[in-house]
């Protein structure tokens, strides 16, 4: 753990608001997240990133099914556009889903499906202070590649700074 | 940078285009890998005070999962949310039946008696027979599980119906029925 608070020098949590998306998500209620997420300063500007996140999506089947939910590791590379480290940002991830299920109706029954696979990801976000409070407001796609076949969402999250220490010392 | 983000716009732009969803390719891939290991015949043999009855279904994963001779459904049970197996053959000389009380159909022994109530198991030969009296059971091992299909092996004590009343049944000598040496073999798990 001192090894790992070493290394990083920022990182964030982050609660969001989650919507699947493609097809056969139409029974799909809005869902939610968190992630932590260690931050890697390699430049001014840009950031390697290391995200574990948890998200959970329910199915509104009157009661028979239970959802989905991913738990996805990703680095991601964060780069701000205007060459500072706070604005308009964005963050392309690539990473594994460590604990995948997700639940179909099948002959009127709900059965579960678990799954690993590799993750995709691609984000925009705004990152700015209130007061001293560093805040991330932040709009991410991501896609679950497994089996052949893809879970696809999109999230809506702001994010809450963890300072460990500061830029200008990497 | 543009061609890093360009990259991950056209990764995603392309595993946004399949066309399946997870679930979906999984359940594909299931209904593939139970074709590929249909059996050519499922068969259900016992023995009832002596005598052997033999029942087999050729092809029986082409049965339909709700009106089939001989196969395993999931069922919900009566009046409840609860989710129950039954098995069932129906032959010349009657019906046989048998209920796991679960909702997720594994391998192991399934034990019904008459301690929990009357159940209905067979007819042979125009007479019903009963799990009745507390001394008689039924009882279910399942001793395969494999790509849709359940094998393995029963016998029971059970009483026979003399006739049906009301409000009350008439049943034979408390049990008079001994079902041995019986085996289920590729029997079809349906949906």
């Amino acid at each position: 753990m001192s090894v790992l608070l070493f290394i990083v020098v920022r990182g964030e949590a982050q609660l969001g608001v989650m919507k699947m998306v493609g097809n056969n998500t139409g029974d799909y209620s809005f869902g939610f997240g968190a992630f932590i997420k260690g931050i890697f300063p390699v430049s001014p500007a840009s950031d390697l990133t290391l995200e574990l996140g948890a998200n959970f999506f329910p199915l509104n089947d009157g009661g028979i099914g239970s959802g989905s939910a991913f738990v996805p590791i990703k680095v991601g590379y964060r780069y701000f556009l205007n060459g500072t480290d706070r604005g308009i940002y964005v963050e392309p991830q690539v990473g594994y889903n460590i604990y995948g299920v997700t639940s179909q109706i099948v002959e009127g029954y709900n059965k579960d499906f678990i799954f690993h696979g590799f993750v995709f990801a691609a984000g925009t976000g705004y990152l700015f202070d209130i007061g001293t409070v560093p805040l991330d407001l932040n709009l991410h796609y991501e896609t679950i590649f497994a089996h052949g076949g893809s879970d696809n969402y999109i999230s809506l999250g702001l994010t809450y700074h963890i300072l460990f220490g500061k830029r200008e010392e990497y | 940078m543009r061609k890093l983000l360009l990259t991950s716009l056209v990764i995603l732009s392309l595993s946004s285009c399949l066309k399946e969803s997870i679930a979906d390719a999984m359940l594909e891939e299931q209904k593939s890998a139970n074709q590929g290991g249909s059996p050519a015949v499922a068969t259900m043999t016992y023995v009832i005070n002596g005598n052997t009855v033999t029942n087999s279904v050729s092809d029986p994963d082409s049965q339909s999962p709700t009106y089939y001779q001989l196969g395993c459904s999931k069922t919900l049970y009566p009046g409840t949310n609860n989710s129950i197996y039954s098995l069932d053959c129906v032959s010349t000389s009657g019906e046989f039946t048998f209920t796991f009380g679960t909702d997720s159909l594994t391998v192991g022994n399934y034990l019904y008696t008459g301690i929990s109530g009357d159940l209905f198991v067979l007819s042979y030969n125009n007479t019903d027979e009963f799990v009745h009296v507390p001394t008689d059971s039924i009882s279910f091992n399942v001793t395969s599980y494999s790509k849709g299909h359940i094998s393995g092996n029963f016998s029971g004590r059970l009483t026979p119906m003399i006739s049906a009343g009301n409000p009350d049944n008439t049943y034979g000598t408390p049990g008079s029925v001994l079902i041995t040496k019986g085996s289920f073999k590729d029997v079809p798990v349906f949906y």
